[in-house]
């Protein structure tokens, strides 16, 4: 499990690598919660594509993500879900939350 | 109906075992050569029981959790049991969005996930005592 950074203007994009589940959450929210107070920055793109397995907990971490990141008026989307990510996102109606690229 | 093939793992509640117990039940299951979706759909399920176990049985601390296969000719049986806390109302833990854990930002959707994905699910648990799961899944061949 690992996440890489980048910001383009206002937006942090958030990579994630591996496995989400509630083991690798934790850390996971960690740090991408320090990384997105320390940057200038107002939105949230998590990038799935390099997920390789998600659970519930991966629901978790992105209503956490959302509600972070509108406390400062920003916008969290998800981009490059795999389709067994797609499955999860519509079964818990995430993808009516977040913005979706599906 | 004979099992063709069956196996039982016991494992401590560390969250590392999420990973491993996944891992554990596709690769049992992957001799029947099932489809990738559903090999995924079980790595959920069980992925989904196991985090259940750890966090809201034993409360993140240290106890035993059994998982079982059961392969028969045209589906998986999984058993998941953990001897911890239990559960009180079954049907309202089993309801979409409910968790008794808000704080770790917990969805609520495991049982639902457990129940979408697989093609049963049964939840025998005593407070006190300990929860069973019991989850089936029909085998597609390719
Ligand atoms: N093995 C278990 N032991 C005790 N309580 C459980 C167990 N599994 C589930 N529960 C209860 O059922 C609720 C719903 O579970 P679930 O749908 O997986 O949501 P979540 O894990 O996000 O809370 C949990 O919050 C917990 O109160
Ligand atoms: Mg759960």
């Amino acid at each position: 499990m690992d996440v890489r950074f980048k910001r383009d203007g206002i937006a942090l994009i958030v990579t994630i690598e591996g496995d989400i589940d509630h083991h690798t959450s934790k850390i996971l929210k960690e740090r991408i919660d320090s990384k997105f107070i320390i940057e200038p920055v107002k939105d949230m793109i998590l990038d799935l594509s390099r997920v390789t397995f998600m659970d519930s907990a991966g629901i978790g971490l992105i209503m956490g993500r959302r509600q972070r990141v509108s406390s400062v008026g920003g916008k969290l989307s998800i981009i490059n879900p795999k389709p067994e990510i797609i499955k999860m996102l519509k079964m818990s109606n995430v993808d009516k939350l977040v913005r979706t690229d599906v | 109906m004979q099992p063709v093939n069956k196996m039982k793992t016991e494992f401590i509640s560390k969250s590392v075992n999420e990973g491993f117990a996944r891992v554990v039940a596709a690769s049992f299951v992957a001799q029947a050569d099932p489809s990738i979706d559903i090999l995924a759909d079980i790595r959920t399920a069980v992925s989904e029981a196991v985090t259940n176990a750890i966090i809201h049985g034993y409360e993140e601390k240290d106890g035993i959790i059994t998982m079982e296969c059961i392969l028969y000719s045209d589906h998986v049986s999984i058993t998941i049991e953990d001897f911890g806390k239990g559960i009180d109302d079954i049907e309202k833990a089993k309801a979409p969005l409910y968790t008794s854990r808000p704080e770790l930002e917990r969805s609520g959707m495991g049982f639902t996930v457990m129940e979408t994905f697989m093609d049963s699910l049964e939840v025998e648990s005593v407070p006190g005592k300990g929860t069973k799961i019991h989850m089936t899944k029909q085998l597609e061949y390719r």
